[in-house]
C-alpha cells in the first residue's frame, strides 16, 4: 500500500519501521551516541531507532532536540527516515540540518512496527511492502430517522457475527456508488434507494490488509428488508446507538465520515 | 537563511519578518555533544548577530567548574562552544531566563526564541510573538535578523484552544504539576486557565512545566496575562482540574526520598527567589549538597543573598542541573521544578524528589 502525506525533508530511505504512539522529545528521549530510546515512559523504551524508519505522532519538549537529531547522523546511528502525524518545529529543524527524510500528515494507525517501508521525502509518500489495499463500499440505510445494521452470518469470509452496514468489494473499474446500489439490492432486496450522502474513504489496517471503506448514506421508503446468506439478523436503530453494538472495525468512523460527507441534492442515482 | 526559507515554505509563511530579539538554545556540551560543536564551528564562522541575542545555559559555571566535578575534556569542549557563540557577538548571558537579564521584549514584538520554557514565558507573560524555535533555527534568526511569518506571529493563531478551570487555590508547588498536567493534554494547543492567581515566578515555573510534558508555546490566564482577552475557541476541549490530578503528577516525581543533591533554579532563579532561599538558609543547613542555579546577572543584582547561600551551598551561574554532568556523582536529586523532574531521570539517570522550595529546605535543615 502507498500512503500519501507531505514531504517536509527531502531524500529517500527504506528500512523496517518502529512505531511509537507517543510524542517524542529527542533531548532526554533518544541517546545521540547509540540511537536508543532512553525515556522510560516511552512505549518503545530500550529500542534503537538507528537504521530504522521511526514513526511517532509529533515532537515535544526541549528545543535542543534538533541537535540530538544532528548528533545521531554524525554518530552514524540516525533513523533512515521519520514519519509524523503533524510535524513540530524542533524535529523539522533537526531533520533539515541533518538531511533525514521526513513525511508528515500521515495516519500512523495504519502502520505497524516491523513493516518494511520505503519513504520518499521528495514526494511525501510511504510505500509499505506486503500490505494489500482492498477497497470496499459500506452503505448505511435510513428510514424514518433510523439506521439499518446487519449482523454478518457465519458464511462470510470476514468478521463473522459482527454488526455492519451493507458492504461489498469494489472491483477494478467499479464506480463506488454503483457497486453500493448493487450490494443493497443483493443483500437486503431493496431497489432504487435514494442517495443522501457520500463520505470520504476511511482506512483501517488489519494485519497485511489495508481496508479502504467508501461510505454512503441512502434513504429507503420502507423498513422491509429481505436478507440473503451474508447476514442473519437486522435492526433499525437510532444512530446514537451504533456504539453499543459489536461492529466491524471503524464502522463508527465510516458513519461519521458519511455524516460529514457531501450531500447529494438530486437524490437520483 | 536556507533553513528559515525551508521552514517558511513548510508552514505557509509568505514572507520573512525582522526580529528584535533572539534567544538561542543548544549551548551545553552535554546536550549537543561533538556533533553540535561541529555544527556551530561551521555555522558561526564569519557570521555576526543582527538582533539582540542571548544564549541558554552551558554545562558548567564558567568560574566554579572545578567544584562541579567536570572532566578536563568537558571543560575544554565547553569553552570551545562558548567561543563560537561569542564570536557571533551574543550577549554574555548563558541563562534560560533571558527575560530576567535585559532581553525582555514587549507586547506585540516579533522575536525568535528557542528554549521551550522561555518561548512559553515570552508569548504568554510578555505578549511578545515567537514560534517554538529549535536551537539551530533561532541561531539562523540571530545571524539573519529574520524569521518566517507564520504561527504565533499572527494574532489569529494566539487564541486559547483548551480551557482549564480550577476550583481550588494553588499552592506554590502546584504550578509545576499543573503545567505538566495541562502540557500533556494540550500537546501543541494553547491552554486558557480560568481562576488562577499567580506571581511572575509562578508563571515561570508553569511555563517550564507546560513545555516539557508537551509542546505548548503559549498560555493565557484569565484576567492576568496580557493577551487573555483574545479568549478561547468556543468549541474547544474543557477540563476541570482537580487536586488529585496534580497530586498524581507530584507523586510520579517522587521516586526516592534521600537525595545526594538539592537543586533549585530550573528555570534559573530570579533575585526574589535568591532572597527567599537566603533568608531560609540563615537558620542553618545540615542537608546534602545544595545547588542554586541562576544567571550571572541575577547574582550581580543580589550580592547579599548570594553570599548567604554560598555559606551553606553553592550558587552556580551559567549552568543548571539538567545540562550539567550531575550523574557523575549523584543518584537522586531533590528539586522544586517540574521541568527538572521530567528531564533528570532520562537525561541524567537520576531518581527525583519533588516539593516546593520551602518544604525541601525546612526538611533538610
Amino acid at each position: 500500500m502507498i500512503l500519501k502525506g507531505r514531504g517536509l525533508s527531502k531524500g529517500t530511505g527504506e528500512a523496517n519501521l518502529i512505531v511509537s504512539s507517543e510524542p517524542v522529545s529527542f533531548l532526554g528521549g533518544v541517546d545521540a551516541k547509540s540511537g536508543r530510546i532512553i525515556d522510560e515512559r516511552s512505549d518503545v523504551f530500550g529500542e534503537s531507532i538507528a537504521g530504522k524508519v521511526f514513526a511517532f505522532p509529533s515532537g515535544k519538549g526541549s528545543t535542543v532536540g534538533s541537535y540530538v537529531l544532528y548528533g545521531l547522523v554524525i554518530n552514524d546511528c540516525a533513523p533512515v527516515a521519520i514519519l509524523n502525524e503533524r510535524s513540530e518545529v524542533v524535529v523539522t529543524v533537526g531533520v533539515i540540518i541533518s538531511g533525514i527524510p521526513l513525511v508528515d500528515c500521515l495516519d500512523l494507525s495504519l502502520l505497524r512496527t516491523g513493516d518494511m517501508v520505503e519513504v520518499n521525502g521528495d514526494e511525501g509518500s510511504v510505500n509499505v511492502e506486503g500490505v494489500e489495499e482492498v477497497h470496499v463500499v459500506t452503505s448505511f440505510l435510513e428510514n424514518e430517522g433510523k439506521i439499518l445494521l446487519l449482523k454478518r452470518s457465519e458464511l462470510v469470509g470476514t468478521y463473522q457475527g459482527m454488526w455492519a452496514g451493507i458492504s461489498g468489494y469494489l472491483e477494478k473499474g467499479d464506480e463506488a456508488v454503483e457497486r453500493a446500489v448493487i450490494e443493497i439490492e443483493e443483500e437486503v432486496g431493496i431497489s432504487s434507494p435514494r442517495l443522501l450522502k457520500e463520505g470520504k474513504p476511511v482506512s483501517s489496517r488489519d494485519e497485511n490488509t489495508l481496508w479502504v471503506v467508501h461510505p454512503f448514506l441512502f434513504h429507503v421508503d420502507s423498513p422491509k428488508v429481505k436478507l440473503d446468506w451474508e447476514h442473519k439478523e437486522h435492526k433499525w436503530i437510532p444512530q446514537s446507538q451504533i456504539p453499543e453494538f459489536e461492529t466491524v472495525p471503524r464502522l463508527i468512523k465510516a458513519f461519521e465520515a458519511v455524516v460529514q460527507g457531501l450531500r447529494h441534492e438530486d437524490g437520483e442515482r | 537563511m536556507e533553513l528559515l526559507i525551508a521552514l517558511g515554505d513548510i508552514y505557509d509563511a509568505t514572507r520573512l519578518i525582522p526580529v528584535t530579539s533572539v534567544h538561542i538554545s543548544g549551548a551545553s556540551y552535554k546536550t549537543i555533544g561533538d556533533a553540535g560543536l561541529k555544527f556551530l564551528s561551521e555555522i558561526c564562522k564569519g557570521c555576526h548577530t543582527k538582533a539582540k541575542s542571548t544564549v541558554n545555559p552551558i554545562g558548567m559555571d564558567r568560574e566554579r567548574y572545578e567544584e562541579m566535578k567536570v572532566t578536563e575534556e568537558f571543560v575544554s569542549k565547553q569553552k570551545e562552544i562558548i567561543d563560537h557563540y561569542k564570536s557571533l557577538g551574543v550577549l554574555d548571558s548563558w541563562t534560560c531566563t533571558p527575560y530576567l537579564i535585559g532581553n525582555r521584549p514587549g507586547l506585540g514584538e516579533d522575536i525568535a526564541w528557542a528554549e521551550s520554557s522561555a518561548v512559553v514565558f515570552a508569548n504568554s507573560v510578555l505578549g511578545a510573538r515567537t514560534n517554538r524555535e529549535g536551537g539551530p533555527s533561532a541561531l539562523a534568526s540571530s545571524i539573519t535578523g529574520l524569521t518566517p511569518d507564520y504561527g504565533l506571529h499572527r494574532e489569529d493563531n494566539r487564541k486559547g484552544n483548551a480551557l482549564f478551570e480550577l476550583d481550588f487555590e494553588l499552592e506554590e508547588k502546584d504550578f509545576a504539576s499543573l503545567g505538566s498536567f495541562a502540557g500533556e493534554i494540550c500537546g501543541t494547543r494553547t491552554p486558557y486557565f480560568r481562576n488562577l492567581s499567580a506571581s511572575e515566578d509562578n508563571l515561570k515555573t508553569l511555563s517550564a512545566a507546560l513545555a516539557s510534558s508537551g509542546s505548548v508555546s503559549m498560555f493565557h490566564v484569565e484576567g492576568l496575562t496580557p493577551e487573555w482577552k483574545l479568549g478561547y475557541e468556543e468549541d474547544c476541549e474543557k477540563v476541570t482540574v482537580e487536586r488529585k490530578d496534580l497530586e498524581e503528577i507530584a507523586n510520579s516525581w517522587n521516586t526516592n526520598d534521600s537525595p545526594n543533591l538539592i537543586a533549585f533554579g530550573c528555570p534559573h532563579c530570579s533575585t526574589a527567589e535568591l532572597k527567599r532561599i537566603a533568608d531560609m538558609l540563615r537558620d542553618g543547613w545540615k542537608g546534602p549538597e545544595l545547588w542554586v542555579c541562576t544567571s550571572r546577572e541575577a547574582c550581580r543584582k543580589a550580592p547579599d543573598s548570594v553570599q548567604e547561600i554560598d555559606k551553606q551551598g553553592k550558587v552556580l551561574c551559567d549552568t543548571c542541573v539538567i545540562v550539567s554532568s550531575v550523574e557523575d556523582f549523584s543518584e537522586t536529586v531533590a528539586t522544586n521544578s517540574g521541568k527538572a523532574s521530567t528531564y533528570l531521570p532520562s537525561l541524567c539517570k537520576q531518581k527525583t524528589m519533588f516539593d516546593d522550595m520551602e518544604t525541601l529546605i525546612r526538611r533538610f535543615q
